[in-house]
């Protein structure tokens, strides 16, 4: 027996492999609801956003540049 | 993923249909929960992930192209998620698994299933996932590196990763894998 079979067995005695099923519960009223959420800005999306604008403003023809990334 | 939704099911989610969305869910939640069930190894956390999995899903819909394959992409995105629980519940345990793993020593076989487990848990995200889906699920390395969009030769490269960090980890709490 190889290193890794032996390994893999130790690991397989302490964490049997899962035979779950699908989920017990019916998770989708969950996602629904997820979904439906607004979804929330982070700091990192606004400073993002206003960085574009204030380039943009500097910088009016870099527009066709963001729209062909767009 | 066995079931293969159809092509105008698939159009009609892309456009923001809802019934179309509760029908593939309906169709291949099962699939993704067994997938997730295998790297986060815990039911109710298998459900949050699969709640975020549809969720990204949904919110991503119009990147998503109907002739291809709709349930290896939410595979992809199930498995990006369930790597983001992986690392919120490392975040969360933080402190704690620093704690357990200095009074590791292990002596009896209930102890060394213990240790083992603590090892597993003690992994890198990136490596525990691998390490999960390859060494425990024995699932074949190339529907890991489909599901992870890597090369096949990285997700070897990260087995064996988590494998050297595993048995250092285990000679260190006295066990020789």
């Amino acid at each position: 027996m190889t290193d890794d079979e032996h390994l893999g067995r130790l690991l397989r005695s302490a964490l049997p492999p899962i035979e779950a099923g699908a989920s017990s519960r019916d998770p989708w009223p969950r996602v629904v609801s997820r979904c439906q959420a607004p979804v929330a800005w982070s700091w990192l999306d606004a400073g993002l956003a206003a960085a574009v604008v204030i380039v943009l403003l500097l910088f009016p023809s870099w527009l066709w540049l963001l729209a062909y990334h767009l | 993923m066995p079931e293969t939704p159809d092509r105008e099911l698939l159009e009609r989610f892309v456009a923001g249909d809802q019934e179309a969305f509760e029908a593939l869910f309906r169709q291949l939640s099962g699939e993704v929960h067994r997938w997730v069930m295998r790297i986060v190894r815990d039911e109710s956390a298998a459900d949050d992930v699969l709640v975020e999995a549809f969720w990204r899903a949904y919110r991503g819909r119009a990147r998503f192209d109907p002739s291809r394959s709709f349930g290896a992409w939410l595979r992809r995105i199930a498995t990006n998620a369930a790597l983001d629980e992986l690392r919120a519940q490392r975040k969360r345990a933080g402190t704690a698994t620093a704690d357990e793993r200095l009074a590791a020593p292990a002596s009896a076989d209930g102890s060394i299933a213990q240790s083992v487990a603590l090892a597993f848990r003690a992994l890198p995200p990136k490596l525990q996932l691998v390490a999960s889906l390859a060494l425990i699920e024995e699932r074949p390395y190339a529907e890991i590196a489909e599901a992870l969009s890597l090369p096949v030769g990285t997700v070897k490269s990260r087995v064996s990763r988590a494998a050297e960090a595993l048995r250092k980890e285990l000679a260190r709490m006295g066990i020789r894998p």
